[in-house]
């Protein structure tokens, strides 16, 4: 009893460690969509904030990496689930000696790392208009170097597979005997396939064409070499991710998000509610009715949860129009100078108790510049401590204020001792 | 001969219209997707980086010199090697290995405990966390794992604030970031596959097992880990695939001074201009991985066949 207890205990503590190394950065990342603070954080709250929101919607980069990423994803879906839906039927078919083969060569695509199938792509269609003599500029040469064409050829190639994947687990519970029956019956090959077999694939194609898109529009190691000259969303991101990071990032994030969680649980509700029928038809559970909540949300906690989450989204939208941070800002900012206010007279302070023990040492001890320092005299940010650089700092955003933001080389003027006389911060 | 008559009965076997078109997208996606690209990336790789005018000429001949690049370096004479270059790849296998071991030791025990407490209330949310974080993109999770490891991010805040550091440590920079990186952003293809075989394990046999007197460790090490063997290798082959191969965590949260291998590739490409040497490079990369991951198999007796269910 007693071990028991003690497993489920480890078991908690475990279960808790993995989501929350799991789900933890997720959350982080959304709240810092919300500080108004220009560095995505969430230690030194700030203001809460829609501002970022506003960035993004206004950021016409990331919209045109929307735009090529959906018509990507669109061709991706189309040529792969075609692709990958004819490999699992010719491999239902396939001589038994040969299976093995041609299994491990529709699935090496999956192992095969994306940069390298970018690169092939990149190359090998290079090299093929070559072979077919199209000169530089002729449509065809213009359509083997377009990155949307290759883009969608190269994430084709490895999507293909997981589409694979997903119709032959369909295909196994498909009794052959129906296309034979039609056959028989008088119908055409091509009959029996519209007929027959593309009706019962339809779940599998559905959901292959959804895991294509989205394996399409999240890719980053096979685009960012087959993409060219365009941008998608994940290569927009990614330059902006290394270039220098700012909030409206994390408000795309919470963005995809919310609607992930929302199409999850919209899909949970969804398969309860089937589920739940299923049982009523069958008579083993009986239509509750009188109830206060709708019909379709009785014993359905996923719809419950999904109805409450809109709501609050619909909460969110309404204030997000009429509130405003202004106040707060201010009041942030009025608390940063004042605490710049008292570094600076402590620094003050520092070397006046300084410059008194200088004089009474001698002037050779220090030389002449350094000595504007204060308390730290070697450090990279030496020099940034003396109070002309932040005399006029008046709209310090960033809480590195430590950095100097104004002088020519990156830390050149600082220990220049004019720099304190005429107070040129900025 | 033979293979005539293959032909010849799949296409009586779907007609001549269905037939020639299940031909075309195969033979289509495997020729033309498949094998001519990474055939032809072969044959860049050996070739000399030339300018277009003498492409085709008479200097345009085979050479090994991209691959001997990676191991002697510029260095003509081949006297000294390439370790910068030899030293990103080593760290680059090496720490992919870590990461899928760390993997498999962190998803065994949910996949026990998910997969054989079926049909719970509680094991359906679970599965339905799982879903959500694996369809944000790659490089947004990397982007929140940086807000989290940077120099005043959370995790140095909350250690400064209970007093266990005084000065930020740089994560970045010890590439602590990059590993847990790695490591969240393949751990579900780790889990999934996991989860599916150990769902497929008869309980009864767990039972038997407890009833014949066998402790826990022995009941995993004889019963559960020999039926999820398949799961687990097909896991922990993607997972190492994939972290080697990754260009997106690399790139956001290696340090300054560390490189990881597809980041020489892509420098190859982008910042050099030399495509037939990041394709040997990219080549070198490939093939090391391939023979790996099989001799791995070998090891553990599983076939290609169950790498995917």
């Amino acid at each position: 009893m007693n071990s028991k207890s003690l497993i489920r205990i480890a078991l908690g503590v475990y279960l808790i460690i993995f989501f929350s190394y799991l789900l933890g950065p997720l959350v982080v990342m959304s709240l810092t969509a919300f500080n108004s603070s220009g560095f995505p954080s969430v230690s030194p709250w700030a203001c809460f904030t829609y501002e970022w929101f506003n960035v993004l919607w206004n950021d016409s980069a990331i919209r045109e990496g929307i735009f090529y990423s959906v018509i990507i994803g669109l061709g991706t879906v189309a040529l792969s689930v075609s692709m990958g839906l004819a490999a699992s039927i010719v491999l239902t078919q396939v001589w038994a000696k040969f299976r093995s083969t041609y299994y491990t060569l529709i699935i090496a695509p999956i192992l095969v790392p994306g940069v390298v199938l970018g690169i092939s792509t990149l190359v090998f269609w290079d090299r093929f208009g070559k072979f077919l003599g199209a000169g530089d500029g002729s449509m065809l040469s213009n359509l083997f170097h377009n990155g949307i064409f290759l883009t969608i050829l190269g994430q084709s190639s490895f999507i293909a597979s997981y589409a694979m994947l997903v119709f032959v687990a369909r295909l196994q519970r498909f009794d052959p005997g129906l296309t034979e029956a039609a056959l028989d019956l008088g119908a055409t090959h091509t009959q029996a396939f519209r007929k027959i077999l593309l009706p019962f694939m339809r779940p599998a194609i559905a959901s292959a064409s959804v895991l294509a898109f989205l394996a399409s529009f999240e890719n980053y190691n096979t685009t960012t070499f087959t993409i060219v000259d365009y941008k998608t969303l994940t290569t927009v991101l990614a330059q902006k991710v290394r270039l220098g990071i700012n909030p409206s990032i994390s408000a795309l994030a919470f963005i995809i998000i919310t609607l992930t969680v929302f199409a999850a649980l919209a899909f949970e509700a969804y398969r309860r509610n089937q589920a739940r029928q299923e049982a009523v038809k069958q008579g083993k559970a009986k239509v509750k009715s009188g109830g206060i909540l709708p019909s379709f949300m009785t014993g359905n906690p996923a719809a419950i949860v999904f109805v409450l989450l809109a709501f609050v989204a619909i909460v969110m939208i309404g204030t997000a129009q009429k509130y405003s941070p202004e106040q707060c800002k201010i009041q942030v900012r009025e608390a940063k100078q004042a605490e710049i206010q008292r570094r600076i007279k402590e620094l003050q302070e520092q070397r006046l108790i300084k410059s008194q023990s200088e004089a009474r040492q001698g002037p050779d001890i220090f030389g002449a510049p350094e000595e504007d320092t204060g308390g730290k005299p070697s450090g990279a940010f030496g020099g940034v401590f003396a109070p002309g650089n932040l005399s006029d700092d008046g709209d310090t955003q960033e809480p590195e204020a430590e950095k100097p933001s104004g002088g020519s080389g990156a830390f050149g003027g600082v220990f220049a001792p004019t720099n304190l006389d005429n107070g040129e911060g900025n | 001969m033979k293979k005539k008559m293959i032909f010849s009965e799949f296409f009586r076997n779907n007609g001549v219209v269905m037939g020639s078109l299940l031909m075309g997208l195969v033979g289509f996606w495997l020729i033309f997707l498949v094998i001519l690209p990474q055939l032809s990336m072969l044959d860049y790789s050996f070739r000399f980086n030339l300018p277009p005018s003498e492409v085709g000429g008479p200097k345009d001949v085979y050479t090994l010199s991209n691959y001997q690049h990676l191991i002697y370096g510029s260095d003509k004479t081949h006297q000294t090697y390439n370790t910068v270059d030899l030293m990103v790849f080593v760290r680059t296998i090496i720490a992919a290995m870590a990461v899928t071991i760390f993997n498999i030791f962190l998803c065994y025990p949910l996949a026990y405990f998910l997969g054989q407490s079926k049909g719970s209330g509680f094991v359906r949310l679970l599965v339905v966390l799982l879903i959500i974080p694996y369809w944000i993109n790659e490089i947004l999770r990397a982007f929140a794992l940086r807000i989290i490891f940077g120099d005043s991010g959370l995790l140095n805040e909350a250690l400064m604030f209970l007093h266990l550091t005084k000065e930020p440590i740089d994560f970045i920079r010890q590439d602590i970031a990059l590993y847990a990186g790695l490591g969240y952003a393949y751990i579900l293809l780790m889990l999934f596959p996991m989860y599916n075989v150990i769902e497929s394990l008869d309980r009864n046999q767990i039972e038997a097992a407890r009833d014949m007197g066998a402790s826990w460790p022995r009941i995993h090490r004889r019963i559960v880990i020999p039926h999820a063997k398949p799961g687990i290798v097909s896991g922990a082959t993607m997972v190492f695939m994939l972290s080697a191969g990754a260009l997106a965590a690399p790139q956001i949260l290696g340090g300054p001074s560390s490189l990881w291998f597809t980041q020489l590739v892509y420098q190859w490409f982008f910042n050099s201009l030399n495509w037939h040497q990041g394709a040997a490079y990219a080549i070198v990369l490939l093939v090391s991985t391939i023979i790996i991951v099989l001799t791995v198999m070998r090891i553990f007796k599983v076939n290609m066949g169950d790498i995917g269910k």
